[in-house]
């Protein structure tokens, strides 16, 4: 009773300060008048368990394109119906709630991105939580490449069934385009690809020269 | 100690008649007269002087360039330096200089969950160019483009976290310009395009 107590009121005390802080990252990024609505937006998403870190990004990303803050409000509104709609695919495909705000930001992403719903629906049930944002970026890769959806799905579940590590699995892709680089069809490639799993050729490590310049952010923002 | 019997000396030297040396003695008599026959005789062949010997050396045809050529590498040699220890000094810190240029030059470390971005674009006429995206809280100004050999062609190379980015290019700091040359195009939900770059784990 007393550790309920406790976490009630860390909960009381932390959501206002959350809130001065989605505030603060607000402020000056975007047209003063359109923050409260979109802090509104935000804090529903956060009752709801929804993850609001792609809210607050969609918000910057307007008032850096100094676009007008009604769009920025209506764009952060359809962000929101996009993270709803994550959350519902994950748990019909068989979550149980409360859905963890990476699955439903990854989920939410493959959407965006094209793939339909019961192609993303078919990997969340096919895999553990752990490759799922991996495996997903990988199907998108495909699919962005216009393979197949379903044998692009089909290709990645059989390669995390195999083994493939989470780290490796765009690895599946690369190698998949690589073989139609080589002048394969898109099936051969699949064919070819799936004789290999799980030992995929390690993909090349990036010329020294793009190294060589390369600079690192301070904090880059996550994926 | 051996001792001969003073018989076998008096045979040798011609003071005993064979006849008369005793017949155990007569075997060892023959033995010791054979040795000193055998050392008594010339080597086989015409004895060569020392002159005829260094004449022969001389006359023997010379080594070809490559036999030589091939001796002369093989063969070990002393080497002497003749060093100013200044000039060791200055040595020492010209390779320190250059072994600390080149690691500079090989860019920061790679974690395992970490890629490099490259971010490519030709603006001919622009005088600055900016790539924004959910890699920099779309924060305008924070990376910006070279074109190093004024050829209109902009570049930067970033260090990300492994995953799929949203970006666009800002050329002269309010053109918003999406890479057409990036592996996919995705609505901004503003009327535009973003485009998107995968950023995969480097091995190294």
């Amino acid at each position: 009773m007393k550790r309920w107590v406790v976490l009630a009121l860390a909960a009381f005390l932390a959501l206002p300060l959350a809130a001065q802080s989605v505030r603060g990252r607000l402020e000056g990024r975007i047209p003063s008048a359109a923050i409260p609505a979109v802090d509104s937006l935000i804090q529903f998403a956060s009752q709801e368990g929804l993850p609001t870190d792609p809210l607050i990004q969609k918000a910057l990303e307007g008032g850096a394109k100094h676009v007008p803050g009604p769009r920025i409000v209506a764009a952060v509104q359809v962000s929101l119906g996009q993270l709803r709609d994550a959350r519902d695919l994950l748990v019909r495909a068989g979550d149980q709630p409360p859905v963890l705000p990476a699955e439903m930001t990854t989920v939410a992403w493959a959407l965006r991105r094209g793939l339909a719903a019961p192609l993303v629906e078919r990997v969340v049930a096919a895999l553990a939580r752990p490759p799922r944002a991996a495996a997903m970026h990988a199907v998108a890769d495909l699919v962005a490449h216009r393979f197949d959806p379903d044998s692009a799905a089909q290709l990645i579940i059989e390669a995390v069934h195999d083994g493939v590590p989470r780290e490796r699995l765009l690895e599946v892709s690369t190698a998949a385009l690589q073989q139609v680089q080589r002048g394969h069809t898109r099936a051969e490639a699949f064919a070819i690809v799936r004789g290999q799993l799980p030992n995929l050729p390690a993909s090349a490590r990036p010329p020294r020269g793009n190294v060589a310049g390369a600079r690192r952010l301070a904090s880059p923002a996550p994926p | 100690m051996n001792v001969i019997d003073p018989r076998i000396h008096q045979a040798l030297d011609g003071e005993l008649a064979s006849e008369a040396v005793p017949v155990e003695l007569r075997r060892a008599v023959a033995q010791i007269a054979a040795a000193a026959d055998l050392l008594a005789a010339s080597p086989p062949g015409p004895a060569m002087s020392l002159e005829s010997r260094v004449m022969a050396e001389i006359r023997r045809p010379a080594p070809s360039r490559a036999w030589r050529l091939i001796r002369w590498l093989v063969t070990p040699r002393a080497i002497i330096l003749r060093v100013r220890p200044a000039w060791s000094v200055a040595f020492a810190a010209v390779v320190a200089a250059l072994t600390l240029f080149t690691a500079g030059d090989e860019g920061p470390e790679l974690a395992e969950h970490e890629g490099i971005a490259q971010f490519v674009g030709r603006f001919p006429e622009a005088q600055s160019v900016h790539v924004v995206g959910t890699f920099n809280d779309w924060r305008p100004g924070s990376i910006a483009l070279e074109d190093q050999d004024h050829d209109g062609v902009w570049r930067a190379t970033v260090v990300l976290p492994a995953g799929t980015y949203e970006y666009m290019f800002v050329v002269d700091g309010e053109r918003w310009v999406p890479d057409h040359l990036a592996e996919r195009l995705v609505a901004d939900d503003f009327g535009r395009e973003n485009s998107i770059v995968i950023v995969r784990p480097a091995r190294r």
